[in-house]
């Protein structure tokens, strides 16, 4: 136990004090700040007013508040996973470096070094999302508050679940990296790619039938649903509340992926969860046969 | 407790068609320096890693203290220290947090530690450098963190994997300095693998390895009295005279050189010709005379 407390405190001790590492993590977010900045909230808000029924006219702090609940939902869901991978290549730079051939010589088993990797991974992607969650919290409290207590719990819940999702897939995939040039391109094509596929960029409504059935066998675009329903939830209620006719504040939900079908199929909320959960489940046990693999191979 | 604290037999080990290690067996004493031979490429990293028990060999034994590593791995390597080539400690955290991360491997935390860190820091002599992040420190600097990480667990073996290449002669000193002092107060045993032939010379024990195979073995006498010959350097001597001698010569600085089979040969060319040994020294030839006659290949010469 010792031995696997202080190579997780190693660990997270690398990784913060590795620039590099930690503003790399911090890239996809920044960038989906700057794009709603430029002009996706723009973009939203004209969707949203396009959307309402001639003559009703919605306070602007709703409006600011519905928009602001996209953006925070999109950029911690986002986060979960690429700050979780960011965080994992330390692994990898472990081989490149030749310190986990130091590890290695210590009589202290290849699997807790592995289970020292994932915790401290997963503790970073939490410390990380959880600083970006306050920071979104305070947004939301300029911009235009409508969470509940019920709302903060429920979404810091798919951040813990997320969290674990972006540590364990993340896990597996940098299992196989082996240099520099490989954490780079993995790196990138995290950052520009999961954004899309969860549908944190651009709503799966709006893509086309046949990719929206693709991206629903994703777990991920669950979890990023789940974010939404918690951080917009409330804001539409009280859009309702408005006078928006129920009709219309459920196609804005289904329009901000707040709704999801499964090739036509819709999908409960606890039906997100549990395939959130059963997939973070399966990865786990797919990462501990592989670590068990390498070490027969060994 | 047997008298040899590691013995290899019959070690092979192959990478697809290429054949690291071939057939090697030797065996090394308790408490002595044990050099491991050889040019870059000739299976020295493989043969340790496979010692280490960082790599399965394809067939033979590897015995560490009575142990086999292929069944008692966490065992031996609590009796293991090994300082690589290049360091593998991390960069960017200080002395200190290396240190205690790697203590924590073999247990050892809290008052423990602490007290295994004072007695490596005056041994050492690091104690101002503790706060600093290794990639501030020189290379001399972090070779000794390197060795201070290698005795953490008191180990009853140190394998230096090429320890002092790209050092300067202070460090270098330094270095050899705590090995010798280890062994004397400790009794360690130290594996060496070097392909510099002066690291080599003061060893107990050299094993020549080249293309994966042993090729000579023995104290540093019995293979220079094997295989390198004697030199008789002769001072203020007639050229001529040399020259009807009808021996191998090079002219030096101020001297001439000759080269003979072995001491016995040159005792005798002296005591024939006393005329014309007046002042002059008898050499064995060196480590690399040694590997150049059994491999026809020059080790690195330091740069």
């Amino acid at each position: 136990m010792t031995a696997f407390l202080s190579l997780t405190e190693r660990n997270l001790k690398l990784f913060f004090r590795d620039k590099g590492m930690f503003f790399t993590a911090l890239i996809t977010p920044a960038v989906l700040l700057g794009l709603y900045v430029a002009f996706l909230g723009d973009v939203y808000h004209e969707i949203f007013l396009s959307s309402l029924p001639e003559g009703l006219e919605l306070p602007q702090k709703l409006l600011d508040g519905l928009v602001g609940g996209q953006l925070v939902s999109s950029i911690l869901s986002v986060s979960c996973v690429t700050v979780a991978f960011c965080a994992n290549f330390l692994m990898v730079q472990d081989r490149v470096t030749g310190s986990i051939r130091d590890l290695r010589l210590s009589p202290v088993s290849p699997h807790v070094v592995s289970a020292a990797y994932f915790l401290a991974a997963y503790l970073t992607t939490l410390i990380i999302c959880t600083a970006a969650m306050a920071v979104c919290l305070i947004y939301l409290a300029i911009v235009g508050w409508y969470l509940t207590a019920a709302d903060i719990l429920l979404m810091f819940a798919d951040i813990l679940l997320l969290s674990l999702f972006g540590t364990v897939l993340s896990s597996i995939i940098n299992f196989f990296l082996r240099s520099q040039g490989q954490i780079s391109a993995v790196g990138t094509i995290i950052s520009a790619g999961y954004g899309f596929l969860c549908g944190a960029y651009m709503p799966i409504s709006s893509l086309s039938e046949g990719l929206r059935n693709v991206i629903s066998c994703l777990p991920g675009t669950y979890g990023n649903s789940l974010l939404r329903n918690h951080a917009m939830r409330s804001a539409f209620d009280a859009l309702a509340a408005e006078g928006v006719p129920q009709p219309l504040v459920e196609g804005l939900m289904e329009g901000m992926d707040c709704t999801l079908s499964f090739f036509g199929h819709a999908v409960s909320i606890p039906v997100m969860y549990a395939v959130l959960c059963a997939a973070i489940a399966l990865l786990i046990g797919v990462y501990v046969l592989l670590v068990a693999l390498l070490q027969k191979k060994k | 407790m047997t008298d040899n604290i590691i013995q290899i037999d019959h070690l092979y080990k192959s990478y697809g068609s290429v054949r690291a290690v071939q057939d090697i067996s030797f065996c090394v004493k308790r408490g002595e320096l044990f050099a491991f031979l050889g040019i870059n490429g000739a299976g020295k990293s493989t043969t340790i890693h496979i010692l280490c028990g960082q790599l399965a060999q394809d067939s033979g034994t590897v015995l560490i203290d009575g142990k086999d590593i292929a069944h008692d791995r966490k065992e031996i390597l609590r009796t293991l220290g090994v300082v690589f080539q290049n360091s593998v400690l991390d960069a960017a955290l200080t002395v200190r947090d290396n240190l205690k991360s790697r203590a924590a491997l073999y247990g050892l935390s809290g008052k423990a530690f602490q007290a295994r860190l004072d007695e490596l820091k005056e041994t050492l002599d690091f104690a101002d450098l503790l706060d600093r992040p290794l990639v501030r420190l020189s290379g001399g600097q972090r070779r000794r963190i390197d060795i201070a990480r290698a005795l953490l667990s008191r180990p009853h073996i140190l394998i230096l994997d090429e320890p002092t290449t790209g050092l300067d002669p202070q460090t270098r000193k330094m270095l050899w300095g705590v090995v010798s002092r280890l062994r004397k107060e400790e009794g360690m045993t130290v594996f060496l693998t070097t392909h510099y032939m002066e690291e080599a010379a003061d060893a107990d024990y050299v094993v020549l390895i080249d293309a994966g195979k042993i090729v000579a073995k023995g104290t540093p006498l019995e293979l220079k009295n094997s295989y390198a010959g004697d030199y008789v350097t002769l001072y203020h001597a007639d050229e001529e005279k040399v020259r009807a001698l009808g021996v191998p010569y090079e002219r030096i600085r101020d001297a001439l050189r000759l080269s003979l089979r072995n001491t016995e040969e040159a005792t005798q060319l002296i005591l024939s010709h006393p005329d014309l040994f007046r002042d002059y020294e008898i050499t064995k030839g060196k480590l690399d005379d040694v590997f150049l006659a059994v491999t026809g290949k020059r080790l690195e010469e330091r740069t």
